[in-house]
């Protein structure tokens, strides 16, 4: 039955997305220079974005750690489906150097275990750049610092990035922030310095860390001997103190080169061990990563990285996390497994089920532009290897935007690794995902 | 000694027919020919497939001095609010998803079709390429061009450029293995103000892509005074704001 209605959904859609690409490959191409002048007008306002329906088939791990988890106290099930819908509408208004932004997410999702939908602002602010030297802006935004692809251990003023999906937009904090930039000549090409304020109290950026605090974080930008530096600082408050620096150079026109460090002091790490007694490590912790990005004569990327993140757990102490599931998954659920594992729960939500929580990881990914002559088709394949468990997952894609606005995605996951590791405990073995996206222009489709 | 340099002087004199043609200066007219020291643009990019089906972009760009271009797409949808940024080697993309503009390489296509960065990021010739010979031919002149580094994107040119006003009229564009990448045809001069009189077309195909052809269009192509720091990371989200 579940089948059926999957193949009916498959059905509806394709007519849907491929119509406009039988539609216009009867069109005639042409060009006529007045078209770009129509096209150029300007308006202080824009509204777009992009709506997008995702089929997720998950099939689950029952013996996994995180199953565990998820349906100790529910039904259980071998197969998860998910229907999902996303919008993301951005609304931009500009009146000369004062600018308004405005972008909410909106998510609903559709499955045996639940029915539910999310609105989000992911930002909104106001900007002012009274020169091309001074800008500042004041409200919810997402900052992103830091070189790397997959992974930035820099990133001190953002929400960490899903590697499998680096591009996907995240929500921003509270922020005031400024960009004062200068330009030169020679060597030093241009500094640009960038101070953020960050208000944690209750209400405002709660999930940042410690309330009640105002912190204040800072990033040096250096464009110098073509290469791209900065340094970055926040300062103790919310979280403890923390600094970097990152670089990114390209060596050769298709050769890139790229890395991070980070230094927080007195990190504070919450362990449990394998009878759930909870344990707090306070340390010094370096986190660093090195990567490339190189381009074959045959249009291929590989993008490769290696993350070691000085915040993550050891294979021992991970090792115990999945111990104390596995014992109390054997007990028959009383109050007091429950409430343990309610307790792992939580610390999975915070610490053990983040992405890539331990030491030491590979990323590798391949994409091919165009294979065949087949334009806007980019097949792929992304790898994060564990280097602690030796466990993995491998991700096959076929991405086609070859229909003006509309961008086809199917993706595989595989999930490797034995008992007590990292991809071995996780929720599913493997995944497919199917997605259209499509982007909208609302201010040209409307004629507004 | 004199009479090596005498005969060396007579070899070269005769092996080289364009020996009076100074092929640097030609190229710098070229260069200064095609577009103002500091100007705006908008262009319209065109990647046409066997079948007829095509794709379209449409952005604005600025140039300032021999090695500094910032492009912003104003449409597709899907594009839109994406911006490039060259200056000298450096390249980086900016989408408005991820938020940070990311370091790119000459050699990939950010439109997908024929044209890859550096042809849409262009600097001036002059800047990339050493003039090694001019062949006067009917109606203008073969200009042989070398990539002054590896870096460069085409290793070699040859550019056929003539008219009342030296302008191209056809460069071909080859790999360091001697292989014919692409062909660009400009066409369609018209005068975009009092100074400029310039090709509004660019056509482009490649024995790579049999049957794929990708147009540029280009309108609005006009002096403006910019200032250093709208070429830097910072004002990449910031492009459309010149408009």
């Amino acid at each position: 039955m579940k089948s059926f209605k999957v193949l009916r959904f498959i059905i509806i859609i394709i007519p849907i997305i491929f119509a406009p690409q039988i539609l216009l490959s009867r069109e005639e191409y042409s060009f006529d220079l007045s078209e770009i002048e129509e096209a150029v007008e300007k308006k202080p306002y824009s509204l777009s974005g992009y709506m997008e329906f995702r089929l997720n088939f998950l099939y689950l791990d029952e013996d996994a750690a995180f199953y565990t988890l998820k349906f100790f106290d529910s039904a259980t099930t071998n197969r998860l489906d998910e229907y999902k819908f996303g919008l993301l509408l951005d609304a931009d208004y500009q009146k000369q150097n004062i600018g308004l932004f405005l972008r909410t997410n909106i998510d609903a999702v559709k499955s045996d275990l639940e029915s539910d939908m999310s609105a989000k602002i992911f930002e909104g602010y106001l900007s002012l750049t009274p020169s091309f030297f001074f800008a500042a802006g004041l409200g919810k935004k997402t900052l992103n610092w830091g070189t790397g692809y997959a992974w930035n251990p820099v990133g001190f003023v953002q929400r960490p990035k899903d590697p499998g999906d680096p591009g996907l937009p995240r929500e921003g904090i509270v922020v005031a922030a400024a960009d004062i930039i200068k330009s030169y000549g020679g060597q030093l090409q241009t500094v640009s310095l960038t101070p953020v304020f960050i208000p944690v109290y209750e209400g405002v950026n709660e999930d940042f860390g410690e309330i009640n605090h105002i912190n204040f974080a800072g990033r040096a930008y250096f464009l110098f001997y073509d290469t791209d530096i900065d340094f970055m600082f926040l300062t103790q408050g919310s979280k403890p103190f923390r600094f970097g620096a990152d670089f990114s150079r390209n060596i050769t026109s298709n050769f890139e080169i790229h890395g991070e460090f980070a230094f927080i002091n007195n990190f504070e790490k919450k362990i449990i061990d394998s009878d759930g007694n909870l344990f707090e490590k306070k340390y010094d912790a370096r986190s660093y990563l090195l990567g490339v990005r190189y381009l074959t004569s045959f249009n291929t990327t590989i993008i490769s990285e290696y993350y070691r993140n000085g915040t993550g757990f050891t294979t021992e102490e991970m090792e115990d996390f999945f111990d104390l599931i596995d014992k109390q998954k054997n007990l028959s659920l009383t109050p007091a497994t429950d409430s343990l594992l309610k307790e792992a729960s939580s610390l999975a939500d915070k610490s053990y089920g983040t992405r890539n929580p331990m030491k030491d990881y590979l990323y590798l990914r391949i994409s091919q532009r165009e294979p065949f002559d087949i334009l806007y088709f980019t097949p792929s394949i992304t790898g994060i290897y564990n280097l602690n468990d030796r466990s993995y997952s491998l991700s096959p894609e076929f991405l086609y935007s070859g229909v003006t606005n509309l961008e086809l995605r199917l993706k595989g996951s595989f999930l490797k690794g034995g008992p007590g590791t990292e991809y071995g405990e996780k929720l599913n073995d493997y995944r497919v995902e199917i997605r259209a996206r499509y982007y909208f222009d609302a201010v040209k489709l409307m004629n507004l | 000694m004199k009479r090596l340099f005498i005969t060396l002087m007579l070899v070269f004199g005769v092996a080289s027919p364009s020996f009076a043609i100074d092929g640097t200066e030609m190229l710098k007219t070229i260069d200064a020919n095609l577009n103002p020291e500091s100007f705006e643009m908008y262009r319209k990019l065109i990647n046409v497939e066997p079948n007829g089906s095509k794709k379209e972009f449409l952005m604005y760009s600025v140039k300032k001095g021999k090695d500094k271009i910032a492009s912003v797409f104003l449409s597709p949808a899907s594009e839109k609010g994406r911006s490039t940024l060259r200056v000298g080697e450096n390249m980086w993309l900016y989408i408005p998803n991820v938020g940070k503009p990311i370091r790119i390489t000459s050699l990939q296509s950010i439109t997908g079709g024929i044209f890859n960065n550096a042809d849409i990021m262009r600097l001036d010739y002059h800047q990339e390429y050493h003039c090694e010979t001019v062949e006067k031919e009917a109606g203008g002149y073969l200009l042989h061009l070398k990539a002054k580094t590896s870096a460069v994107a085409y290793d070699k040119i040859k550019m056929w450029a003539g008219g009342q006003k030296l302008l191209p009229t056809k460069i071909e564009c080859y790999a360091a293995s001697g292989i014919l990448l692409k062909t660009l045809y400009f066409s369609d001069i018209k005068s975009f103000d009092d100074t400029l009189t310039r090709p509004s077309v660019i056509e482009t195909d490649s024995p790579l892509y049999k049957g794929y052809k990708s147009i540029m269009l280009f309108a609005r192509v006009k002096a403006m005074a910019l200032s250093d720091e709208v070429f830097t990371l910072t004002f990449m989200s910031k492009l459309e704001s010149l408009r």
